[in-house]
């Protein structure tokens, strides 16, 4: 491989070593950003209805840390959004109170939920959820797959949950047997 | 599936399994709430596990509480009429017999009815006495109709299908109702549904519905059969209690009684009388473990009978009382992501008294034990196996016919152990298809009169009339291939489905058999026989959308192909009710539309059926005759105004299109037209 064949997202910084740039899409492969947006408003919905069948079950009022990618303004945007509507929603019959919280200073908040933005990077999350026994839940099924969230909704065309089961172990999380049946576990 | 699932250390996957023993989950899961999150109707019905019904490996209808609302259903077949690949047959206002893929006769022994998982099925005659289902339309949160067999789950008698009726839940569902109707043929019935729940720890629903009216015209019917028919009414109550003591776990108790009078076509062809009244206790309980949810359930249903059948009868104790238990437990766990199973044992006792026509009490044990594996192969292709074997051990107490060939011994020492399963292949191809491919195997157990009739000659005339403890149950396979297609550009859905079936070793009550003739003295003998075999092959064709702009639509059409390979009927003089090859229409045809504007609901629902062959009785011994029943088309409107939030008035015309119908050889059936006023608070 020579320099010219290094990912054009990398052209913006000439300044960097051909070795540095390989190093940097290595990362980007393997800690990919999400590239799934972020959950709708319809998925919410379902989020807040799943959480009933939750274990532990939520106590309310529900700290939801709405996490964005540090240094993406279009993230941080996208979480704003994100954190207004958890705002007026149950969550597993609680009230709910959502912030924005950067990826970065993700460990040092208290939460007792995480819902990320569009574009968040997923090793800091998957980290504060296991170190706050907290749920992590995204858009991003490809996250769920890879164990770098616990739970994955998505209603496009029919409702579908997706569990790591993994994730949901090191975070001390479990669901009522009926709902392990309804789900895609990985 | 990631590379890193496979990875997880079995210490964590053992820790995952057992972390809920310690403390069960925080809700327990219900199949309403499991619904209302995937917005699509769940059911546990084909499999004994919670699934989306587009994911079932079973081909499933779902008849929702809209749908029966819609419908202007007085009574479940009302419900069930319109349904593809479902027939009915219409005797009164009460009565009426429903089968799943022709196969429909008087006493239909082939299609199980459960109430919430409690069969509602009469071991006594084998048929299902709907009348007495002691739910009001009101509190059904949806039916689940299985074609198709399902013994691998249920047991005995679910071989052309399954019904279950599903009502609300009382600690999760607030059902607050109350209807009164009015119409033709006199009719008058009322029902009221109230639900009252202390938080989330416990609920309790009562409902009691009744009715009266005055049945069709009598039309062909015998002066014996007219003397005796009286007009139908009915009195139903029922109570559903449910509890959750500790998070992850439940407790209930339902109990429900009915009393009910109708006229309606007995297995032998003839039109009679029938007064029952009859009772339940369920008591039951689940438990969300980390090892999976375990669950009990116990019940009695009990129903004492009598029969008005004129002269044939007279002289001989016309009354039965009839005692089921059943005990059942089960566990279902998810091993894995990729493996659900769930191991069920129950225990069954069914007893049949009759002074007259028993001289005694029939009764069996049955030990069942079953047990499904569910394996999500891929993301997209799932495989289910269920298998079941029910071991049965008969008995009688009592006075065997003289010459029916058959003592005390004979009956005390028979059973047999019957092995069922079901199998099925679900492959959802895109996000807008999905292919079944499913084989079955079902059985069907004799009744308690098939295996006990005891008339010794001279009772029912100069017969002896005998059951037969050495029967077999019969036997249907299936093997069938569905396919299901979402048209997001018509805003509707295809569904299809093309099936093959055999039944060996038909039974036959006693009085369709041929004569046989004992000897010394050449008594006559006609006792319960299998008959021989049949097979149907067909399928289904429906489609169902909603526009944009809110017309609701559907048309389908339904093929049943039946052969007969049986004695039946083979003599100089039918005795037999049913002739496998033209008993039942070999076509029907729906359609429906409706439409909802402001305040006003309006749904009109068609159907064609195909000619066919029924049977009434001659008036002389038990020969019948043959009957063609013609091909016929029948027309439901419902138009409901909502006077207020709460109180909706409707009027429905049942067979809108002609005054009077023979769907059977039985009285034909006159049009109906029915006021009703809901009120729901």
């Amino acid at each position: 491989m020579n320099a010219t064949a290094v990912p054009s997202v990398f052209q913006p910084f000439p300044g960097l070593t051909r070795r540095l740039a390989m190093a940097m899409a290595l990362a980007a492969w393997v800690v990919p950003p999400s590239q799934a947006g972020s959950l709708q408003p319809e998925e919410l919905q379902i989020l807040g209805k799943a959480l009933n069948f939750m274990e532990p079950a939520l106590n309310g009022p529900v700290s939801v840390a709405v996490v964005y990618r540090d240094g993406n303004d279009a993230s941080r945007r996208d979480a704003e959004a994100l954190a207004a509507q958890i705002d007026v929603i149950d969550l597993g019959g609680q009230h709910a109170t959502a912030a924005v919280v950067s990826s970065l200073s993700l460990a040092d908040a208290r939460f007792q939920l995480i819902v990320t933005a569009a574009g968040v990077d997923s090793e800091p999350v998957i980290e504060a959820a296991q170190a706050h026994r907290a749920l992590c839940v995204t858009a991003d099924v490809d996250a769920v797959r890879a164990g770098h969230c616990t739970m994955a909704i998505r209603a496009a065309r029919k409702v579908e949950i997706f569990v790591n089961r993994g994730a949901a172990i090191q975070t001390g999380i479990g669901f009522a047997t009926a709902f392990r049946m309804m789900v895609h576990e990985q | 599936m990631s590379h890193r699932t496979g990875a997880i250390p079995l210490a964590a996957a053992i820790a995952w399994t057992l972390s809920g023993l310690a403390t069960a989950f925080a809700q327990s899961p219900d199949n309403g709430k499991l619904a209302d999150l995937f917005n699509e109707p769940v059911t546990t019905s084909a499999t004994g596990r919670p699934q989306l019904v587009s994911e079932a490996p079973a081909n499933m209808e779902i008849i929702t509480q809209d749908d029966i609302r819609r419908s202007g259903a007085t009574t479940i077949p009302d419900a069930l009429e319109f349904l593809t690949g479902v027939y009915v047959r219409r005797y009164g206002l009460l009565s009426a017999d429903v089968g799943i893929r022709g196969y429909d006769q008087p006493y239909n022994p082939r299609l199980l009815v459960l109430v919430n998982g409690r069969e509602v099925y009469e071991q006594a005659y084998g048929d299902v006495p709907w009348a007495e289902i002691p739910v009001q339309l009101e509190e059904i949160r949806q039916i689940e109709v299985i074609k198709g067999p399902n013994s691998a789950l249920y047991g005995f008698n679910a071989v052309s299908g399954v019904i279950n009726i599903i009502t609300y839940d009382p600690l999760t569902d607030r059902v607050n109702a109350a209807t009164i109707r009015g119409g033709t043929q006199h009719y008058l019935s009322g029902s009221a549904v109230g639900t009252g729940q202390i938080g989330d720890v416990a609920g309790v629903r009562l409902s009691a519905g009744g009715m009266r009216g005055s049945d069709f015209a009598p039309g062909q019917l015998s002066p014996i059969e007219a003397g005796v028919r009286q007009a139908p009414q009915t009195a139903t109550f029922n109570i559903d209690a449910k509890a959750r003591p500790a998070p992850g776990s439940e407790i209930y108790i339902e109990a429900s009684a009915a009393d009910t009078r109708y006229a309606e076509a007995s297995f032998t062809g003839d039109m009679d009388t029938t007064f029952r009244r009859t009772n339940s206790v369920r008591i039951g309980g689940s438990v969300d473990t980390g090892l999976g949810l375990l669950s009990l359930s116990a019940y009695r249903n009990e129903a004492l009978n009598s029969l008005d059948a004129g002269p044939a009868l007279v002289g001989i104790a016309d009354w039965f009382t009839q005692d089921i238990y059943v005990v059942q437990a089960s566990l279902l766990s998810k091993l894995s992501a990729d493996h659900t199973i769930r191991i069920g044992l129950e225990y069954r006792n069914n007893t049949l008294t009759a002074p007259g026509f028993l001289q005694g009490t029939v009764g069996y044990q049955v030990y069942a034990a079953s047990a499904m594996w569910n394996w999500q192969i891929t993301p997209a292709l799932s495989l289910t196996n269920a298998l079941r074997t029910d071991t049965l051990a008969l008995r009688y107490s009592g006075t065997p016919a003289a010459f029916s060939g058959f003592d005390l011994a004979d009956y005390n020492h028979a059973g047999f152990t019957a092995v069922s399963f079901n199998s099925g292949l679900v492959y959802e191809a895109t996000d807008q298809d999905t292919l079944r491919l499913m084989v079955a195997r079902g059985v069907q157990l004799p009744s308690l009169v098939e295996f006990g009739e005891q008339s010794p000659f001279g009772a029912l005339g100069p017969v002896v009339v005998a059951g037969n403890p050495g029967t077999r149950p019969a036997v249907v396979n299936n093997i069938e291939l569905d396919y299901d297609r979402a048209l997001p550009g018509w805003h509707a859905t295809l569904r299809s489905a093309l099936f093959a079936q055999r039944t060996d070793d038909i039974i036959s009550e006693p009085f369709s058999s041929n004569v046989q003739f004992v000897p010394p003295f050449g008594i006559p003998l006609v006792t319960t026989t299998n008959v021989g075999s049949s097979e149907a092959f067909g399928g289904e064709l429906g489609l169902r959308g909603q526009t944009p702009g809110g017309l609701r639509w559907s048309a389908s059409y339904a093929l049943a192909a039946t052969t007969n390979h049986t004695t039946l009927n083979t003599g100089p003089q039918a005795t037999s009710p049913i002739d496998y090859a033209m008993s039942a229409p070999r076509h029907i045809v729906t359609g429906g539309l409706g439409y909802n504007w402001e305040r006003v609901e309006l749904d009109v629902k068609a159907r064609w059926q195909s000619s066919y062959m029924d049977y009434r009785p001659t008036g002389v011994g038990f020969y019948l005759q043959p009957v063609t029943v013609q091909n016929y088309v029948t027309v439901n409107a419902r138009v409901a105004y909502k006077l207020t939030g709460q109180l909706t008035a409707a009027l429905t015309a049942q067979q809108l299109n002609t005054a009077r119908l023979y769907q059977t050889a039985a009285p034909p059936i006159e049009r109906r037209i029915i006021a009703s006023l809901t009120a729901r608070f």
